[in-house]
């Protein structure tokens, strides 16, 4: 089966390899939509992944903190900026092993929420991850940041 | 130099914010330098001469309410000759006029040589300690971490029972929010200890704790009642809130179900060291207090003595007091 025409991309980027059930997360975390159009595909098959999610957003170029968010969201996304039709760059996305200032403490009474200064949180091993924030030392697992 | 002297070493200009980030060496060199300072056996506290910190000035900033850490950090300093200023009401403080926690140490600092700080939000402590340039000690911030009590619990078993390793320790209570249980136990984990952890379902570990626990095999033994627990050395009490339960008959049922008295502790033996971080409220019955194991005045008089020795070590002094 050929893909549909309205799918591909001219400019723009695509976001693949996303786990099942996280393609509507990516969106709110990205903020979208804010470019477009979007075409989002929900348990896809895949031959590396069995079955995933995958976003493509036409006019969308991603910035480092934005990459950073999304990698929380599972191992192995990835990330490919297309240009004039053709995939230009395509990045797997790392989970760094400290995250500064990207996303706030997600508990209430930890002093980050307070204080003008930024987050930091450690990541506590692989997939799936666990973040210490190192202010308040509580746990969180990463699809809650 | 020997390991010895270089744990101890380690304290020298140092902040004190989690009990986690001493290991078992640091730790047992501060529990070591104590012992140095405990002088008169069951009586009162020693004050050396002379006094080592003469003109070291400490700041007490209490953004919180406290009896036994504030007064037992002062009569520290003092006893080794320093002086202490500070505050332990937040609204008698420039807070009260919407400063910053992060200017209000860069100004006190201006004032002393070390910060201990009870604040109400957790991470309060780390900030400070990253802000500064004068060592901080963790007072107690929020529901995170209050590193001195653990040094000290682990100092009043030690005393108590001669040694660390090998012992049997219960803890009973509130076991989900009561941060002495949770720092106490990774404490601990330094150590060759049996875990017991005596509590309500509601009231269970913390999962994290839970599973750091069973990643290094050590998850113990978690059972709702007393009587269930087997032999112990050491049972550590914990209060239970009441803001813990919606229903304030659940409350009742609980409080009462891990109320200890003489009856209930007489099956462990004589030696049973008990212990609780205090104030009490009926959960240890009075009757126990006659104990020859009723520990816990002794842990507030344990803790002049270990705040002396974490002072002593921060300000450089060494090994020996």
């Amino acid at each position: 089966m050929s893909r549909p025409r309205d799918f591909r991309l001219t400019d723009g980027t695509v976001i693949d390899h996303l786990p099942v059930g996280s393609a509507a997360r990516a969106l709110e975390l990205l903020g979208l939509p804010r470019e477009g159009p979007i075409t989002v595909g929900i348990n896809v098959p895949s031959p590396s992944h069995g079955r995933k999610d995958i976003v493509r957003v036409e006019g969308l170029f991603l910035e480092k903190y934005e990459l950073d968010r999304l990698a929380l969201l599972g191992p192995d996304i990835s990330v490919s900026i297309v240009r004039g039709g053709e995939v230009k760059e395509k990045t797997v996305l790392d989970v760094p092993a400290r995250l500064m200032g990207i996303l706030d403490c997600p508990n209430p009474t930890c002093i980050t929420n307070e204080e003008q200064v930024p987050s930091v949180f450690e990541r506590l091993g692989d997939y799936p991850y666990r973040f210490r924030c190192v202010y308040c030392e509580r746990i969180t697992r990463g699809e809650d940041l | 130099m020997s390991e010895h002297d270089d744990a101890t070493e380690a304290f020298r200009g140092r902040s004190v914010v989690s009990a986690a980030d001493f290991g078992k060496a640091e730790i047992l060199a501060l529990l070591d330098a104590a012992r140095a300072f405990d002088r008169y056996d069951d009586g009162p506290v020693w004050t050396p001469q002379p006094p080592s910190l003469q003109g070291r000035v400490l700041g007490t900033l209490f953004f919180e309410p406290s009896t036994r850490t504030r007064l037992s950090f002062e009569s520290a300093m003092l006893r080794l000759g320093g002086s202490v200023l500070g505050f332990a009401d937040a609204r008698i403080s420039s807070l009260s006029k919407g400063e910053s926690l992060v200017d209000t140490i860069r100004v006190v600092e201006g004032y002393c040589d070390a910060i201990v700080l009870r604040h109400p939000r957790e991470g309060a402590a780390r900030l400070a300690a990253e802000v500064a340039h004068v060592p901080v000690i963790n007072g107690g911030d929020g529901s995170n971490q209050h590193p001195t009590q653990t040094f000290l619990d682990l100092y009043t078993i030690r005393e108590a029972a001669g040694r660390l390793d090998g012992l049997r320790v219960g803890f009973m209570g509130d076991l989900r929010y009561g941060r002495t249980v949770h720092s106490l136990t990774e404490a601990l984990m330094h150590f060759d200890v049996d875990l017991k952890f005596i509590g309500p379902e509601s009231l269970r570990l913390p999962r994290d704790l839970r599973e750091h626990l069973a990643a290094h095999g050590r998850s113990g033994v978690e059972v709702e009642h007393l009587q269930d627990a087997g032999e112990l050395d050491v049972l550590y009490m914990t209060r239970i809130q009441r803001e813990r339960f919606p229903d304030p008959m659940d409350y009742e049922r609980v409080r009462s179900a891990y109320r200890v008295d003489r009856a209930a502790l007489e099956p462990f033996g004589e030696d049973l060291k008990i212990l609780h971080p205090l104030p009490r409220v009926n959960e240890v019955a009075p009757d126990v207090d006659d104990l020859p194991g009723a520990l816990y005045f002794r842990q507030t008089r344990n803790g002049v003595i270990v705040r002396m020795a974490l002072l002593h070590l921060i300000f450089g002094g060494g090994a020996g007091a």
